[in-house]
């Protein structure tokens, strides 16, 4: 059954990073739904991505195996629903403002 | 490594000028050289062209071969990692010779081939500007490499190279590439030492052996009644065969190999039963489904070798050794992981393993192989019907070079024939385009191996359509002279899609039939030495000559049109579907 996850990525910042993660997705067919991808503010080499995306349960725990084995990824975690990717769209908003 | 996005702010002239200055193109060079590379696979053009001008001065250290397209380069830097261990190297150029390197990354990947390509670009400012020969290298092969990286500063080439070996030597290997923009290879620098690379803050190469998952896995092998080995190229990779060794001959259990695992275990021993998959012997088939402790190391439970798997040894407790975790859980559910490098697990695997035995067990594989051998070998070996067939050609090639030459492979009939009746004795021995199927691998992989392994004898055989694929490869075998032997086994058939024709769409020879050169005329323009056979009583006179040829050699034997490869399980099938001969209506 497919429900969504969020996916939390910890990464090195460079020109492909974002690329790379989403070829992974794209090619188990998960759709994504929201992304969010920021620099380190306090290191802008290392950086972020946070992803809404809607898929099973095992093809999430697979991805994020396949996520992890990209070189410049340090960690992928998930969690399901979409609390905690809402939860840092508001504390980004917060901060903008 | 700030390659793509830099920490520093480039140096300014002002105060360099009494330090000795070279190129990014010569740091380049120095830093292969560094690395221990001792020759490159490639193929100019304009935005490599500063590479190519450095190499000029250092031709004494590396040794360029200078290949005919640059598909034929990457197959020739796999047969040569392949072989030797050691990454290939390869140069091409942007735009199209980059793209070129596309089927051959492909290829390595999923074969878990070291390489590392070095990629000439346009100049920085002309990136995204539609600019001759411009091609966005490193969107392109992102998918097909382990790693990639875009270089636009000299200062970068050296750290880049070093983590590009580090990279595709560790762990699972695999290919990398760097995409070096022109001005970058004419940037003058200052020379500095070149300093290799042992670390990547968020790449854990090998995992640290977890021994509780050890004597689980122990524990399940010592209770089992019909424990299974099956060994892939992890355990090549590795360097594993003595442990595998050891560790069978104090439990007992019989060992199948996949494609890829050719060689790690010896041909010759009593357990091993023999090779896995879709035209595998019909014992290790079959018995997958009898097993109660099935034991996968170095694999990845390729489709080829599970069939079916919703069917796929159900009854069994599935061990899985594997350096990547991606691997783990990914086709078949695991009772127990054991996350690392297979060298390491098995040496302690046969601390915690007792000794044991399982005839009974053992001989059932051998029951069915009998089977097989009555149906399927001897048929093939002793040829009832006047044309030659592909088996017998191979098993005679076996038995005169001992089963200890390097056969490189193509891809389709020719390929499972050679990996059924070739004994294959030594690890590194098997060079095959296995997960990708490339057609057209084997001739430019065969001369790379020759190269890294020149006293070994080192044969390729190819199907009459592969081998057209990358026949003008034969430039690059005439230039250096490189006494490869190349065997073609003529069907004038695309042979594998032909036998699913013939199998699965009643018959429908659609676009399979080739009509040839004359392959000899082709051969001797290449003042290779040729032969064709067509008939029985010349087969082992031509392939001794072939072997005694002190040069490159090429023979052409003509075997049955429609001869198919069996057994065979059907696509979509599962393991104990494994057919001995064609289904009747």
């Amino acid at each position: 059954m497919k429900q969504e996850f969020t996916l939390e990525i910890l990464s090195d910042n460079n020109f492909s990073i974002l690329n790379r993660i989403v070829n992974v997705l794209n090619r188990r067919r998960v759709r994504i739904k929201k992304l969010i991808a920021q620099e380190n503010e306090e290191d802008f080499m290392r950086g972020s991505a946070t992803l809404l995306v809607y898929t099973t349960a095992d093809l999430m725990e697979k991805v994020k195996h396949q996520i992890e084995k990209l070189i410049e990824v340090e960690e992928a975690s998930y969690y399901e629903g979409s609390d905690r990717f809402f939860a840092l769209v508001e504390k980004s908003n917060r901060q903008v403002a | 490594m700030g390659a793509l996005l830099t920490k520093t702010e480039p140096t300014t002239e002002a105060n360099t000028q009494t330090a000795k200055k070279v190129s990014g193109a010569e740091v380049l060079l120095r830093s292969l050289i560094a690395e221990k590379v001792d020759t490159l696979f490639g193929y100019p053009g304009g935005a490599i062209m500063p590479v190519y001008d450095a190499l000029y001065h250092y031709q004494d250290k590396l040794r360029h071969i200078l290949v005919r397209h640059e598909q034929g380069a990457i197959h020739a830097a796999q047969g040569y990692a392949r072989v030797s261990g050691k990454a290939g190297v390869v140069f091409a150029t942007s735009g199209p010779g980059a793209t070129n390197l596309v089927t051959g990354l492909a290829d390595a990947l999923i074969d878990s081939t070291p390489l590392v390509c070095i990629t000439g670009q346009v100049f920085a400012h002309l990136l995204g500007t539609d600019a001759f020969q411009e091609t966005d290298v490193v969107n392109t092969t992102i998918p097909v490499t382990k790693w990639n990286v875009q270089v636009t500063e000299a200062k970068d080439i050296a750290p880049a190279v070093a983590r590009a070996f580090y990279i595709a030597n560790s762990g699972r290997p695999g290919p990398v590439l760097i995409d070096i923009t022109k001005n970058a290879q004419n940037e003058l620098i200052e020379e500095a030492e070149y300093v290799p690379c042992s670390e990547v803050r968020t790449y854990k190469p090998k995992p640290v052996l977890q021994h509780s998952q050890v004597k689980a896995a122990a524990e399940l092998i010592n209770n089992a009644k019909r424990p299974y080995l099956l060994v892939g190229q992890g355990v090549l990779l590795s360097g594993a065969s003595k442990e595998l060794l050891a560790l069978v001959e104090k439990t007992g259990i019989p060992v199948a190999s996949t494609l890829l695992g050719l060689g790690a275990f010896p041909a010759d021993h009593p357990n091993y039963v023999g090779f896995l998959g879709m035209h595998g012997n019909y014992g290790p088939n079959i018995n997958t489904n009898e097993c109660d402790v099935l034991i996968g190391v170095g694999l990845r439970f390729d489709d080829r070798v599970t069939g079916n798997v919703s069917r796929y040894a159900r009854q069994a407790k599935v061990i899985h050794i594997d350096i990547d975790k991606a691997e783990i859980d990914k086709i078949v559910k695991t009772e127990v992981a054991v996350h690392a490098d297979a060298k390491e697990a098995l040496e302690a695997l046969i601390g915690y393993c007792k000794e044991n035995r399982h005839e009974e067990w053992l001989q059932s594989f051998h029951r069915l192989n009998q089977v097989e051998y009555e149906k399927v070998t001897h048929k093939e070996l002793n040829h009832p019907t006047e044309e030659l067939k592909m088996g017998e050609v191979v098993n005679h090639l076996s038995k005169l070079t001992k089963g200890e030459a390097i056969v490189v492979t193509d891809v389709g009939q020719h390929q499972m024939t050679t990996s059924r009746y070739y004994k294959y004795r030594q690890p590194r021995t098997n060079v095959t385009s296995g997960g990708a199927g490339t057609m057209g691998f084997a001739l430019p992989a065969a001369l790379g191996a020759k190269i890294a392994r020149p006293e070994k004898e080192v044969v390729a055989v190819i199907g009459d359509g592969g081998y057209q694929m990358t026949v003008q490869e034969l430039g690059t075998i005439m230039q250096y002279e490189i006494p490869v032997k190349i065997l073609v086994l003529n069907n004038s058939f695309l042979g594998m899609v032909r036998q699913w024709q013939q199998l699965f769409h009643e018959k429908r020879y659609s676009c399979t039939e080739m009509v040839n050169p004359d392959f000899i005329k082709i051969a001797e323009a290449y003042s290779i030495p040729a032969r064709r056979v067509t008939d029985r009583s010349e087969l082992t006179d031509a392939l001794q000559e072939m072997l005694a040829a002190p040069t490159s050699y090429f023979l052409e034997v003509v075997v049955g049109r429609e001869d198919n490869v069996f057994p065979m399980v059907p696509a979509g099938g599962c393991v104990t579907d494994c057919m001995l001969e064609p289904p009747t209506k």
